[in-house]
């Protein structure tokens, strides 16, 4: 089936998110629903990938769990991260056989692209890091700063997973975590880029941003 | 014992390897056709590896956590009777080692000569499987026999002949560029990369920093449109300041005055008035820097490098020699630390006095611009002397630009070389 769909869910418990996203790459294996790209908020969670290694987890589950948040071990390349309220998660369910792209490298690099590009328009210079995945602030001294993290999971070439853009969220949800398994990198916002050139409506000319340019990439 | 291999799947074509992540069955379980057997990672993401036959896992070759090239095996099925049978037979099956459509699979129970991987590559580049040496047991054909074949036979070698590329032990003459043994390239050598070395010839292996240059020099010339102009200028007054202040600089700073520093001057001046020479291109636009940050190129005995003058807008005439004086010197003793080679905007190289008329040097990425100073030499030249041409002898300078015409035209790009060109010849500098 031809198309791209983007759509705005809201916040999802992830959980939930996990399931929708498991029936929908299901359908599109199937051809019964095009490609469609979820574009969503969590509750404070954090999520291991299969690169995850245990001692990037600065608190133990139970004291997160104490606090709320939940951990999950999931099916996505890369190592752990936090999500929260804020934050800009996309799940893309593509079918990259059906367009002709079996190509898993490019396909991280089609996703920094539309999101430095939706970050272009949104004032802020972003780029990425040579060696490593991911959308970083660009420009000033001192550590790389990262805007957005990047982790895919594909069977039968049909992806799932995604991405997760800093808007404004409380970056003290990273202090739980070395995010990615990175520990000279910095986690930054969007806000926090753009600084008192903030407008009062960034959250949803974020998102706006990033379904146009996911839009025009993949669509 | 007749079993299917399971190999780690073509995943995209930068793709060398993957790291297996997770085994979704165990030895001795039963397994379906396409059903996922083991999760591989390569980079930020996780693929699952569908079985391709049905039967029992019957050996795993790759623990969980080992990194293996594309192509290698990861497992053994034992096929199921008849019955379930290995893919070809069924429908095209959506899994990353998809048979060729048409193809007519090996009969159940057998090993199959050619892997459908090996296939697939060899009906996409036409590749006779009939003339392809198999490296497996049995003589099984794999993707990598059938890449190797592709390549020797455009390398015009007959493929009996060829010798493998590293494998070759003992006496000259060797390849030139021995590669690693691991997945043969996607696409076929070109006939010269396969020099025979002669007796007398003299291998320099690259340094890690040549390496590293080189493949930004050919990156750079991929990425940007390049397009050169050059400016003539009369350094005539700059030479008369700096006579002037010769004594006193060296006096006052401990080193000499040349004409570098006065270039970069010019240089940050004409960038404040055509900032788009001080951008850089990201995805569908141009970024023009806020700050100024002049990469000076120098060449040390190791190799080429390009310390940054960080806001070099910020800084005088005698500020910026004595930036740039400091950075060439840490340079050459190589005590530069990494963030004084990051973050430049525009870049200014001065290759030397001998043999450089002029030449347009390849613009360090991401910036649009990169300026090249010439050497400088005594010239006639027409010059207007109460309202009549007269010649005089001038000392003449090519500046030459070479911009990235994705984000330059060429009105903004001559209109900034000749403004650098007014500033030196009006030569109107702070000392």
């Amino acid at each position: 089936m031809a198309g791209l769909v983007v759509e705005w869910l809201g916040r999802v418990p992830y959980a939930e998110a996990l399931a929708l996203q498991e029936r929908c790459a299901e359908d599109r294996r199937a051809g019964r629903v095009p490609d469609r790209i979820l574009l969503l908020e969590h509750q404070p969670v954090v999520t291991l990938g299969r690169g995850a290694r245990e001692e990037n987890l600065l608190r133990s589950r139970a004291e997160l769990r104490a606090r709320g948040i939940e951990v999950f071990a999931i099916a996505r390349g890369g190592d752990v991260t936090w999500h929260g309220p804020g934050q800009l998660v996309g799940y893309p369910i593509l079918d990259l056989a059906a367009r002709g792209r079996r190509d898993v490298h490019r396909y991280l690099r089609e996703l920094e692209a539309a999101l430095r590009e939706a970050l272009a328009r949104l004032g802020v210079a972003a780029g990425t890091l040579a060696g490593t995945t991911g959308v970083f602030a660009g420009g000033g001294a001192g550590r790389p700063r990262k805007l957005a993290s990047i982790g895919v999971g594909v069977r039968g070439w049909v992806t799932r997973h995604g991405f997760a853009l800093n808007v404004d969220p409380d970056l003290s949800g990273f202090d739980s975590i070395v995010p990615c398994g990175l520990s000279h990198v910095e986690m930054t916002s969007v806000a926090r880029e753009l600084g008192p050139a903030r407008p009062p409506d960034l959250w949803e000319r974020s998102r706006d941003a990033v379904a146009v340019a996911l839009l025009r990439r993949f669509g | 014992m007749a079993t299917v291999a399971v190999e780690l799947p073509a995943l995209g074509e930068s793709v060398v390897e993957g790291t297996v992540s997770r085994w979704l069955v165990k030895e001795g379980e039963r397994v379906e056709l396409d059903q996922p057997l083991v999760e591989v990672t390569t980079d930020k993401v996780d693929a699952e590896v569908p079985a391709p036959a049905a039967g029992v896992l019957a050996k795993i070759l790759v623990a969980e956590g080992e990194t293996v090239p594309v192509g290698a095996e990861l497992a053994r099925i034992e096929p199921a009777a008849a019955a379930a049978g290995t893919r070809g037979a069924a429908a095209p099956a959506r899994d990353p080692a998809e048979t060729a459509q048409g193809e007519v699979a090996a009969p159940a129970g057998e090993t199959p000569r050619v892997t459908p991987v090996a296939r697939r590559v060899a009906k996409q580049s036409r590749v006779d499987l009939r003339e392809v040496e198999g490296s497996g047991p049995g003589g099984r054909v794999s993707k990598r026999d059938v890449l190797r074949h592709r390549e020797e036979r455009s390398a015009g070698t007959p493929p009996a002949a060829a010798e493998r590329p590293a494998a070759a032990a003992g006496a000259a003459p060797t390849p030139l560029a021995p590669r690693p043994e691991g997945p043969a390239p996607a696409r076929p050598r070109p006939a010269f990369l396969d020099y025979q070395l002669q007796p007398g010839d003299r291998v320099i292996p690259m340094t890690p920093l040549r390496r590293l240059v080189a493949e930004h020099m050919v990156l750079s010339k991929r990425t940007s449109p390049h397009v050169g102009t050059v400016a003539e200028i009369d350094m005539g007054g700059v030479a008369r300041v700096r006579a002037a202040h010769k004594r006193a600089f060296q006096e006052a700073h401990g080193f000499g005055l040349s004409f570098l520093p006065f270039v970069v001057h010019a240089t940050v001046r004409a960038l404040r008035e055509y900032p788009r020479l001080n951008a850089s291109v990201l995805e569908d636009s141009i970024v023009e820097k806020k700050d100024l940050h002049m990469g000076i190129a120098v060449e040390t005995e190791k190799g080429l490098v390009v310390p940054v003058v960080r806001h070099a807008d910020r800084l005088s005439l005698a500020g910026l020699a004595q930036a740039v004086e400091d950075l060439a010197n840490r340079a050459r003793s190589k005590k530069l630390s990494p963030d004084e080679l990051k973050g430049g905007t525009f870049t200014i190289s001065n290759p030397g006095r001998e043999g450089n008329l002029y030449g347009f040097a390849i613009i360090n990425q991401p910036q649009v611009g990169i300026l090249r100073m010439g050497e400088v030499v005594k010239r006639p030249v027409v010059r207007g002397l109460d309202g009549e041409d007269a010649i005089a002898i001038r000392p003449i300078m090519h500046l030459a630009l070479s911009y990235d015409h994705r984000a330059v035209d060429g009105g903004p790009a001559n209109g900034f070389l000749h403004r650098i060109r007014e500033l030196l010849e009006e030569a109107e500098f702070d000392l």
